[in-house]
């Protein structure tokens, strides 16, 4: 093992300028492909981190004998921002406190999230600080869902009319608790499902891409194995000091990548999602992860480079000779059909979120294992019809090689499956409509309406606040309703805020609150809050999956683009000895990746479309096709850049007019 | 005077950096002739040869094709000029493998503008004649290394080229293959009346060319420069 590991070591270093490159071409890939691949799993452990800090705000029901305390949650906002109330009520003395919290709060108590505190101070007392009159203290991180998470706990009295059972409204009802654990809440299962779904699809392009870069390293090294081999090193010397290679450079990448992650978590945790940025410290994966993380990617690579090494293990000639590669079956276009056929069927009906990752992982499997097939029937139509030289060059390519040509623009292609699911799938802003943020509502039973109403036009008065009282709705439930009028006095100074301003409005609110225990007024805009940040996040995940799978995509494209300069240099440049033009060549090499990825992006993209239609229940959307679109035209350019990018490459291997072996 | 001569090169000089590879070469080549350049490793020779062929721009002095200047042409043009007027057979390698044989002959004919139809066509009558017949469709994986190198000498003659330059081009093969594609090399080049200048480490090729020329140190030796104009002019 150390003879192999010296060997592969004066391999990396003997490789020349040019092995350098290839082996930092294939460092980088890792690192990259590391970097996301950490980026993916930490995204679930972070949403886990908020779900378990958020986790007591959903209590679990204890029964009477063991509940210690009274705990309800309901909703309040200010200025279009949601506050979370936690109303708690200890059922006896010596009570553990909520977490976050130094001690129980007494009843009137309020204990605020740093961020509601500062809001509280900025803010006249009678817009917001009238709902909190009594500040004891401020929450600790742990229990915030996000660093700027506004949160209130309110201390109240057991018989408090806030924590009567079976008050009505929105948010947890009163429950009888035997200590503040709760379980995961359905709104923080909806968003790791959501992030479960978007790891899947972009993990697997990684993986797609790892194994790439492993097969550079065999590719660079090939040759030189194969004359190693003529010369009667054993098979396992052979594969001995590849995979050492592949697995030591790998390292070096995954490591590579893991800091450049961790580098950019400030960055990444200022992504908002569920109406807040993310604690650095959630990115933090674990030690234990990193380290699979860590040990999987170099595993992963040298796995790879023994599957590119087999054929020239098996022969010694294999390589040496390029024999005419195996031909592509046609078993794949049929698993890939049964795979894509079976999908709708697996997709319907209520089935887990496993279930659905894992059928969504299938297609995209489908499309990545007919793609070779595809690429080489592209080929052979190439070369036949190719009346030009560079024409003709990628068609032959194609066929002699389909796998690497699937390898530059499977990334690419699979992105178009990703765009083309999440395109159909994420779903419109316009989808709950444009509720009014002009008036507050507060729902009542029938019985106490005028009550409420009488209550709220006597505070309002008292309060100053110029509004009108209403009373809407039929049947068991009514909704108080309370708009604030335009200025009675016109000529008011110009230090008082306009009537019907957001200030107004909170004023009236705060005027409002504790007007019905338990319950606090709302527009029905904020009403469709969470709803909407739902939509929001969906559509900030969308983003983020394709910006990340067009990122490796690209890069993917790049570095196979250039590792094929690499591994050809000698016949480019005496071809260009021979007085062929760079321009056929560099013509040729576009066309070996347009032509696919023209094929192969749309046809994913309707694969993706496919796969989705059983998900779509609002129909086409304008963002999604947006989206779409600008994955369309950014894979585009991503891969035709990156094959310009190794133009250079190309005239440099070229201009050697000494072609060594190297 | 200088009827008969296609190439010339004149007080040829090529450094690398300290190394002097050519240190003041003159060497003219007829119409039809055969020149066979020797001389011991790292003598200068593929220099010399990567010179004369518009490869490599010289330190100094020139090289003309036909009365025309060619060291003072741009890449673009000395490109033109190697894709049409010369041809070329290395080592090795130089067969792109995915390509069919037949396709790889026939691509300098389509490089030059000739329709791929007519191009293989032509790339074909080729093949019987250096002894491949039947091997038109296999690629270059599947071919020996002697059939491998007919084939890159039928890609070097196929567009009428008016001198093949071959550096080394039996240096992968066993003697008797490598005798065997030496002597299919002089006599197509013959056949087809093209000047061939090769460099070689094999004495026995000597016999087939015309003319041996001995490189040393980046001179050619005296004495072996016969064209009677240039006498003397080998080791200023
Ligand atoms: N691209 C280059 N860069 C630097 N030095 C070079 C380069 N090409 C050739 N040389 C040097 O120029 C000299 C002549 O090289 P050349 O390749 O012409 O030798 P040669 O006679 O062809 O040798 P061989 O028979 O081994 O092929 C050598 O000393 C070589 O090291
Ligand atoms: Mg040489």
């Amino acid at each position: 093992m150390s003879a192999a590991v010296t060997i592969a070591w004066r391999l990396l270093r003997g490789g020349g300028r040019r092995g350098l490159i290839g082996a930092g071409l294939t460092l980088a890939a890792v690192a990259v492909s590391t970097a996301f691949l950490m980026f993916t799993v930490a995204v679930n452990v972070a949403f886990e981190h908020r779900a378990d800090r958020e986790a007591w705000r959903n209590p679990v029901p204890a029964d009477a004998a063991r509940a210690v305390a009274v705990q309800g949650v309901r909703r309040d906002f200010f200025q279009g921002r949601m506050i979370t109330v936690a109303e708690v009520a200890a059922l006896r003395p010596g009570v553990a406190p909520p977490p976050g919290a130094a001690r129980f709060p007494a009843p009137g108590e309020a204990w605020l999230s740093p961020a509601l505190a500062a809001l509280v101070r900025e803010t006249p007392p009678d817009r917001l600080g009238g709902r909190f009159p009594n500040v004891a203290g401020t929450l600790a991180g742990e229990t915030l869902v996000h660093p700027g998470e506004l949160v209130a706990v309110l201390g109240r009295a057991p018989d408090d009319p806030a924590l009567a059972p079976g008050r009505g409204g929105d948010g947890v009802a009163p429950t009888p608790v035997a200590d503040f654990t709760g379980r995961h809440g359905a709104d923080a299962v909806a968003y790791q499902s959501l992030a479960l779904v978007a790891g899947v699809l972009m993990v697997v392009p990684l993986l797609v891409f790892s194994g790439a870069a492993a097969r550079l390293t065999v590719a660079r090294r090939d040759q030189r194995l194969a004359a190693l081999r003529l010369v009667g090193a054993t098979p396992g010397q052979v594969v001995g000091m590849t995979v050492v290679e592949a697995i030591l450079l790998a390292l070096a990448g995954a490591v590579a990548g893991v800091a450049g992650y961790l580098a950019m978590t400030p960055l990444l945790a200022r992504i908002t999602v569920a109406g807040g940025t993310w604690f650095v410290a959630d990115l933090w994966p674990g030690v234990l992860i990193t380290f699979g993380v860590l040990l999987a990617v170099p595993l992963l690579v040298g796995a790879s480079a023994v599957l590119g090494l087999r054929r020239v293990v098996v022969s010694p000639l294999g390589v040496a000779r390029r024999e005419t590669p195996p031909g592509m079956r046609v078993l794949r276009v049929v698993a890939f059909l049964a795979v894509v056929g079976a999908f709708p069927v697996l997709g319907r009906g209520n089935a887990g979120v496993v279930v659905v990752a894992v059928a969504l992982a299938l297609p995209f499997l489908a499309v990545n294992l007919v793609g070779p097939w595809v690429v080489a029937l592209i080929g052979r139509v190439m070369a036949g019809t190719a009346r030009r030289p560079a024409w003709l060059l990628a068609g032959r390519r194609l066929v002699d090689d389909p796998r690497s040509a699937w390898r530059t623009v499977g990334g690419v292609a699979l992105t178009g499956f990703v765009a083309g699911f999440v395109g159909l799938l994420s779903p419109s802003a316009g989808l709950l409509g444009d509720a009014p943020a002009d008036r507050l509502r507060l729902g009542v039973p029938a019985a106490q309406a005028a009550t409420v109403q009488a209550g709220a036009e006597r505070r309002l008065r008292a309060a100053g606040v110029p509004a009108r009282v209403t009373v809407t709705g039929t049947g068991d439930r009514r909704l108080v309703e309370v708009t604030p009028e335009p200025a009675a006095t016109p000529g008011s100074t110009g230090g008082s805020p306009r009537e019907g301003s957001p200030e107004v409005l909170e004023r009236a609110r705060t005027a409002l609150d504790g007007l019905v225990p338990g319950r606090g007024a709302s527009t029905p805009a904020e009403d469709d809050l969470p709803g909407m940040l739902l939509l929001g996040d969906i559509r900030t995940g969308t983003v983020v999956v394709l910006a990340v799978s067009l990122l490796v995509a690209t890069t993917s494209a790049g570095i196979t683009a250039a590792s094929s300069v690499l591994d050809r240099r000698q016949t480019y440049a005496l071809l260009r000895l021979a007085g062929t033009p760079l321009s056929v060549l560099d013509r040729a090499r576009r066309s070996e990746t347009l032509v696919p990825l023209v094929v192969m992006g749309g046809g994913s993209v309707a694969t993706g479309m496919f796969c989705a239609l059983p998900f779509v229940y609002a129909g086409l959307n304008v963002t999604g096709v947006l989206a779409l679109g600008v994955c369309v035209v950014g894979g585009f350019a991503g891969v035709v850049g990156a094959g310009a990018l190794s133009s250079p490459l190309l005239r440099s291997v070229t201009a050697n007019p000494g072609p060594r072996p190297d | 005077m200088t009827e008969g001569v296609v190439l010339e090169g004149r007080g040829l000089v090529k450094r690398f950096g300290r190394t002097v590879a050519l240190d003041g070469v003159d060497l003219a080549v007829r119409g039809g002739e055969a020149v066979a350049i020797m001389g011991p490793s790292g003598s200068g020779k593929s220099t010399l040869l990567h010179c004369l062929a518009g490869i490599m721009r010289p330190d100094a002095g020139e090289v003309t094709l036909l009365g025309r200047r060619v060291d003072g042409m741009r890449e673009r043009e000395r490109s033109a000029l190697r894709r049409s007027r010369f041809g070329f057979v290395f080592q090795f390698g130089q067969l792109l493998p995915e390509l069919p044989a037949e396709e790889n002959v026939a691509l300098p004919l389509m490089l030059g503008g000739v329709p791929r139809a007519r191009a293989v066509q032509q790339a074909r009558t080729w093949f019987g004649p250096l002894g491949l017949g039947g091997m038109e469709g296999q690629r270059p994986g599947e071919l020996s290394g002697g059939q491998a190198q007919r084939v890159a000498i039928a890609r070097a003659l196929v567009t009428g080229p008016s001198v093949v330059f071959a550096d080394e081009p039996t240096g992968a093969l066993d003697q008797a293959t490598g005798h065997d594609t030496m002597h299919t090399l002089v006599t197509a080049a013959a056949h087809n009346g093209a000047s061939l200048v090769v460099v070689t480490h094999d004495p026995q090729v000597a016999r087939w060319c015309h003319r041996v020329v001995e490189v040393r140190d980046g001179r050619l030796l005296p004495g072996h420069t016969p064209s009677p104009e240039f006498s003397g002019g080998g080791a200023r």
